[in-house]
């Protein structure tokens, strides 16, 4: 009695979580081991037969070699998109933080906008046009940038507020120019937002659908996500493929989560208590 | 070789004007001390010399050169903050090491003076080390160490002892004692503690409200304050105060008298007093002493015996309050009357706008 008391919620919230998290992931990995006509079913049944490499050559083959083309356009775009956010958003969360001019206000309010306005596709496209930039990939990415920012802008600044400014007062004593302070002291004691940011918007940007879709039309310069679309039609879509396709673009997101796992809640409660 | 020059120097955020015409000469190789009370503008005026904050008004000379609009980092100076400001994510070593890594010194050279002020400062074992794995006095140190390493020719210390701990606080303020000895640069320093301000200054800047109350060494300030707040700020415990009329005048003395206190005559510039103005005389409490038939007579209103002095808190009959310190242990008890005098030279005489009138010297 007492240990259901004890344990009973932890046990149920543990299972709600397991079912919530893992099932749907048990369900694309069992359906990247059948064949065809077995997923044809849509069933959480155990695979007849072990079809998984097949699966994984076809995906990979699949119009000319297209998923390898769209990682590399995935790498591309996530690593310069997110390199881009890291930088200019701290950059922009320490001027705000620490320049306390009458323009603030104004800022934030952009800030706040970028964050709560829905982007405006058609006019977005008329604008890349003009600038000669749709359909290319520096332009998506110039677009993720401008769409991540604000987020990442106010993880950034209110971490910025713990940092005590005798810190930046004693680099600029030390010799320090405003690069200086903020590359050497300010942005190093920004590591576990970094990572945070990292994570979340590297996530985000790699499974990133709609915008790619929007403004990176044609085959040669697909994203991951945008390959689902190879196994996929109103009429006739290969489920076994589908899913080994989904499996194996997960793999990116996965490691770089499993790889920062730890920093992540350190970086969430930084600045919650000063150490 | 530097000193330096504060002519008529301002500060003002908006409308509110904190610094109000400061003028200071500092010879090279001074220890200034500035001090006054919580939010007097020390602090902004320190870092007014440092360049961190816009200079309103007046002009900032350091050696020969005119600093108001030069960069923080070719004025020659070097700062230590309160809280330290180590940088968190370097070792002692880099920190040390952070000021002649951005001015580019070659690599040998910058070890060689990276280990030498760590030999100054004693901390060679520490330099491995990240701050979060030192002593708030090792911390301090540090700091210390990074300011030395940069050889300025004037340091600024923003109360670098106020979070150590009693003991650490004196152990550290010998040791920048010695380093201002050692190192023979200007120093100028800022603190509210008056041991410190009393000990460390070869002269002491006190401030009150923006505006420089008194310039000059611990002992002339303690013995001729200008005016009434340097008096009462200067000496602990305070000095106290009772308001008198003057009685008569003669050659260089004033007699004085009050519901408080008989007649005496007091040492004084006696220009322009006449009997019947009223002025303010100061007696420090260590120069009060016991003596049936004195010239003041008060009631007890509080005793503590510290075997070695008996500080007495005491009522006077216009309920002015006074501390007296007598030497050696004093039984008193609460509610009794005590009489007390004084020698007259040590008494200080306050015109109505709190100016001072000592004597002059000979
Ligand atoms: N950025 C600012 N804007 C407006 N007023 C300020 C600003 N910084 C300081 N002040 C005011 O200037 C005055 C002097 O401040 P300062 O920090 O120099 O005091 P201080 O003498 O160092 O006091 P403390 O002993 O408490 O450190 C204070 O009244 C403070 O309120
Ligand atoms: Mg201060």
């Amino acid at each position: 009695m007492s240990l259901v008391r004890k344990y009973g919620l932890s046990v149920l919230a543990i299972l709600v979580s397991a079912v919530v998290f893992l099932i749907p992931f048990a369900f694309i990995i069992m359906m990247a081991f059948k064949d065809r006509t077995q997923a044809q079913l849509l069933d959480f049944s155990w695979p007849q037969g072990f079809h998984l490499w097949t699966n994984i050559v076809e995906v990979v083959t699949t119009r000319n070699w297209m998923l390898l083309t769209a990682f590399i356009n995935s790498s591309i775009l996530t690593v310069a998109s997110v390199t881009l956010l890291v930088i200019f958003a701290a950059m922009v969360g320490f001027v705000l933080q620490r320049r306390k001019t009458r323009f603030n206000g104004l800022i934030e309010f952009f800030i706040l906008a970028g964050l709560m306005i829905p982007p405006a596709v058609v006019p977005t496209i008329w604008l890349l046009q003009g600038i000669g930039l749709f359909g290319k990939l520096h332009g998506l990415i110039l677009v993720e940038v401008a769409y991540g920012l604000p987020f990442s802008i106010l993880l950034y600044r209110a971490f910025i507020a713990t940092i005590p400014r005798e810190l930046d007062e004693a680099a600029i004593i030390d010799g320090a120019r405003p690069f200086d302070v903020f590359f050497r002291v300010i942005l190093p004691l920004l590591w576990p937002v970094t990572v945070t940011n990292i994570v979340v918007q590297s996530v985000a940007i790699f499974n990133d659908f709609t915008n790619p879709l929007y403004y990176l039309p044609g085959n040669a310069n697909a994203t991951v996500q945008l390959t689902l679309y190879n196994f996929q039609s109103q009429f006739n879509t290969s489920y076994n493929l589908l899913f080994t396709n989904i499996a194996l673009i997960t793999i990116p997101p996965l490691v770089v989560f499993l790889f920062f796992n730890r920093q992540i809640v350190a970086g969430m409660t930084a600045g919650a208590v000063k150490g | 070789m530097a000193g330096l020059e504060l002519k008529s120097l301002h500060k003002s955020y908006g409308n509110v004007e904190v610094i109000k015409g400061v003028d200071l000469t500092v010879e090279h190789g001074e220890f200034v001390v500035f001090v006054g009370p919580s939010g007097c503008g020390k602090s902004t005026l320190l870092r007014m010399i440092a360049g961190l904050e816009d200079i309103t008004g007046g002009e900032l000379w350091i050696g020969e050169v005119l600093c108001n609009g030069v960069e923080p980092r070719d004025r020659g100076i070097a700062m230590v903050f309160q809280n330290y400001a180590l940088y968190p994510h370097m070792t002692v070593y880099d920190n040390v090491g952070f000021g002649l890594k951005l001015a580019k010194t070659p690599k040998d050279v910058r070890d060689a003076k990276i280990r030498e002020a760590a030999r100054i400062l004693q901390m060679e074992h520490l330099l491995e080390r990240k701050p979060s794995q030192l002593s708030g006095g090792q911390r301090q140190r540090v700091a210390i160490g990074r300011a030395i390493v940069r050889k300025p020719e004037v340091f600024l210390f923003d109360e670098p002892l106020s979070n150590l701990d009693a003991a650490l606080r004196v152990e550290t303020r010998m040791e920048i004692a010695k380093l201002h000895h050692d190192l023979g640069a200007t120093m100028i320093y800022v603190t509210h503690d008056q041991v410190e301000a009393m000990t460390l200054a070869d002269k002491i800047v006190v401030l009150n409200g923006g505006v420089v109350q008194q310039v000059g060494a611990p002992i002339e300030l303690y013995q001729r304050p200008a005016n009434l707040f340097v008096a009462g700020f200067i000496g602990s415990p305070k000095m106290n105060f009772v308001s008198v009329t003057v009685e008569a005048v003669s050659a260089g003395r004033v007699a004085v008298a009050g519901k408080d206190m008989a007649s005496i005559a007091i040492p004084a510039r006696t220009d322009g007093l006449k009997p019947g103005d009223t002025v303010t005389l100061g007696i420090r409490p260590h120069d009060l002493s016991e003596e049936s038939g004195g010239a003041i007579v008060g009631r007890v209103a509080l005793v503590e015996r510290l075997g070695n002095e008996t500080i007495i808190s005491m009522q006077l009959p216009s309920e002015a309050s006074w501390l007296v310190v007598l030497d050696g242990d004093h039984n008193l008890s609460i509610g009794q009357n005590l009489a007390l005098s004084f020698e007259p030279d040590r008494a200080v005489i306050f015109d109505a706008d709190g100016t001072a009138r000592h004597p002059d010297l000979d």
